[in-house]
């Protein structure tokens, strides 16, 4: 049997555990969102995680949960999501053509 | 002989690696000299450049315009095209001038023109043209064959034709068309970047998985390294698997690199669509060779029975004028998004006509939502787009709202002699005109092999002109 180790209380920062989090659209209709976790601990803390569910990202970005997609990638330690743009790339009314800045909600997430 | 048909001609994968120089992922912002240079001496076999995407948004394929600056579009140009005459191999560009519509297309032949005038030099080349016409994205509307990709509506039939540019994004196959005829370079409009440097591989028959995933990787040059750059990038193919190494020595190519850069602006990281079939990357391999370059293997094509051929089309929507200006203010701090309705109301009144208004509160939110109580910072910048028909209507409603702005009194204000701070004046600007995407959609079932027209060019720089 396996046993985790006792999670901190007050649980770990996603920006204190990953060294890359980002945002870009994919194709102007898409926004992707990769987080790159510092080892394979910080990535199973991260994947079980409560607070990095579709459900949750869905909630912090205001969208459908069901329009969330969430791909594991632990050989690189991974983790992506793939959300739909509130308004497509570039049209009027958009504050971010190419999604770069849009990670920034998931920075205080806590796991 | 043209340097398409002596690759052709010469080269045997089972007699060695085939070196792909990847020189730019975005020509046209300033190639890096030194690590191209380095390159160049490795002897590459050909050198593929991307030249756009549809990253920077609607205006440039609406308005048939290049994002990047002219006088470094003939600076990178003059750079690879002279490389590539004087080694003797191809050039391949794909999605010419940003958009890779027709007026892209001509706009970097009409450069490369002037390249070869002033350098007296001359090459066959191949032009591939992207632009689809509305008549067979509106037959494929009526036939149910176009999907959307992603967040975006199925157009009507007056949108589809109020585009000003339709592109489809050409794939290997065609690359490999328009490299059949022969060149020295080849420049196509919408591409998919994979097939600038996958087309060439397939020619020569190593495995269309090996070549797309290659050539999905190298696209970036040394995006995918760590630290990752703008560096050439440099991979050696062989019939079973590639080498990746940036021509940046201090730029190295690490497996968890090169597996990561998968991730990189897609929406699933295991499979690429292609019109010709699915690449999948569930099985890739990544293996350090040393600190600096990685070997690559794995990667499966499975060909789908008929093509599909990714669409982007874009529409005026009107003409801009941005209003820029600063609040420091606390008291009207606490109330911009109040006071910018109200001031509309008003401006509406003085300022008929069919103008709109788009708010940016920079420090309240404008780049995303902020939670209630962090919404006051010192400061805010506002930028406030006028989008109308007539840019003199969106002028006279910046200028209009500027002033009722500035003198707007809001409950409590203390600053009773005006409410914005200008870093300049005027502080309404034309802002180019307002387009948006129409169409960022799948066609399925698509007759791919009429559909981009095809045009070999001799181009003479020693004429006399």
């Amino acid at each position: 049997m396996t046993t985790l180790a006792p999670l901190d209380p007050g649980g770990r920062r996603l920006a204190d555990v990953a060294h890359v989090i980002r945002s870009k659209n994919a194709g102007p209709t898409l926004l992707t969102i990769d987080i790159f976790f510092n080892d394979a601990q910080a990535f199973a803390l991260a994947a079980q995680s409560a607070a990095l569910s579709c459900a949750a990202v869905a909630q912090r970005y205001g969208v459908d949960a069901a329009l969330v997609q969430r791909h594991l990638v632990p050989g690189i330690h991974a983790i992506k999501f793939v959300l739909p743009r509130q308004v497509c790339a570039g049209s009027p009314g958009d504050g971010d053509v190419y999604g770069a800045q849009q990670h920034v909600p998931l920075l205080e997430v806590m796991l | 002989m043209n340097a398409v048909d002596r690759l052709l001609r010469s080269h045997r994968p089972q007699d060695g690696p085939l070196r792909v120089l990847a020189a730019s992922g975005q020509l046209g912002y300033g190639i890096p000299e030194p690590a191209l240079r380095r390159g160049l001496a490795r002897a590459p076999d050909f050198i593929g450049c991307d030249m756009g995407s549809i990253d920077p948004g609607p205006y440039y394929l609406g308005s048939g315009t290049m994002a990047a600056p002219p006088e470094m579009v003939y600076r990178d140009l003059d750079l690879v095209l002279c490389a590539a005459l004087d080694a003797g191999v191809p050039l391949v560009i794909g999605s010419a001038g940003t958009a890779g519509a027709r007026p892209h297309l001509d706009a970097v032949v009409a450069v490369l023109r002037q390249i070869a005038r002033r350098r007296g030099r001359s090459f066959r080349l191949v032009t591939v043209a992207s632009d689809i016409a509305p008549e067979q994205v509106v037959s494929a509307l009526a036939a149910g064959t176009l999907e959307p990709i992603g967040a975006i509506d199925l157009p009507s039939e007056e949108q589809v034709r109020a585009c000003s540019h339709i592109v489809g994004q050409c794939g290997t196959d065609t690359l490999a068309q328009a490299l059949a005829l022969g060149a020295d370079v080849v420049l196509a409009g919408r591409a998919c970047d994979t097939a600038i440097f996958a087309a060439l591989p397939v020619m020569l028959g190593y495995p269309m998985g090996l070549a797309l995933h290659m050539a999905k990787i190298i696209e970036c040059t040394s995006l995918c390294c760590r630290p990752g750059g703008r560096d050439a990038m440099l991979a050696e193919l062989t019939m079973d698997g590639f080498t990746l190494e940036s021509m940046n020595p201090d730029s190295h190519a690490t497996p968890a690199s090169v597996a990561a850069h998968a991730l990189y602006e897609q929406a699933d990281p295991l499979r690429v669509e292609e019109p010709e079939g699915t690449l999948l990357l569930d099985a890739a391999c990544y293996e350090a060779l040393d600190a600096h370059r990685t070997r690559v293997h794995g990667a499966r094509f499975v060909a789908r029975d008929r093509p599909s051929l990714k669409i982007e089309g874009a529409c005026l929507v009107g003409q801009r004028v941005v209003l820029l200006a600063g609040v420091a203010d606390p008291g009207f701090l606490d109330c911009l998004p109040q006071a910018l309705a109200v001031v509309e109301q008003r401006v509406r009144a003085l300022v008929t006509g069919a103008w709109k208004l788009f708010t940016h509160i920079y420090g309240q939110g404008a780049v995303r939502p902020l939670a209630e109580g962090t919404l006051r910072a010192g400061e805010a910048g506002l930028v406030l787009e006028f989008i109308a028909p007539q840019v003199e209507l969106a002028r006279t409603a910046a200028g209009v709202f500027k002033q009722n702005l500035l003198h707007y009194g809001y409950p409590g204000r203390k600053s009773t002699a005006g409410n914005l701070a200008f870093a300049f004046t005027p502080s309404e600007i034309d802002a180019h005109a307002a387009y948006r995407f129409v169409l960022y959609h799948v066609m399925q079932d698509v007759a791919i092999g009429d559909l981009f027209a095809l045009n070999a060019i001799q181009v003479d720089g020693q004429q006399v002109h």
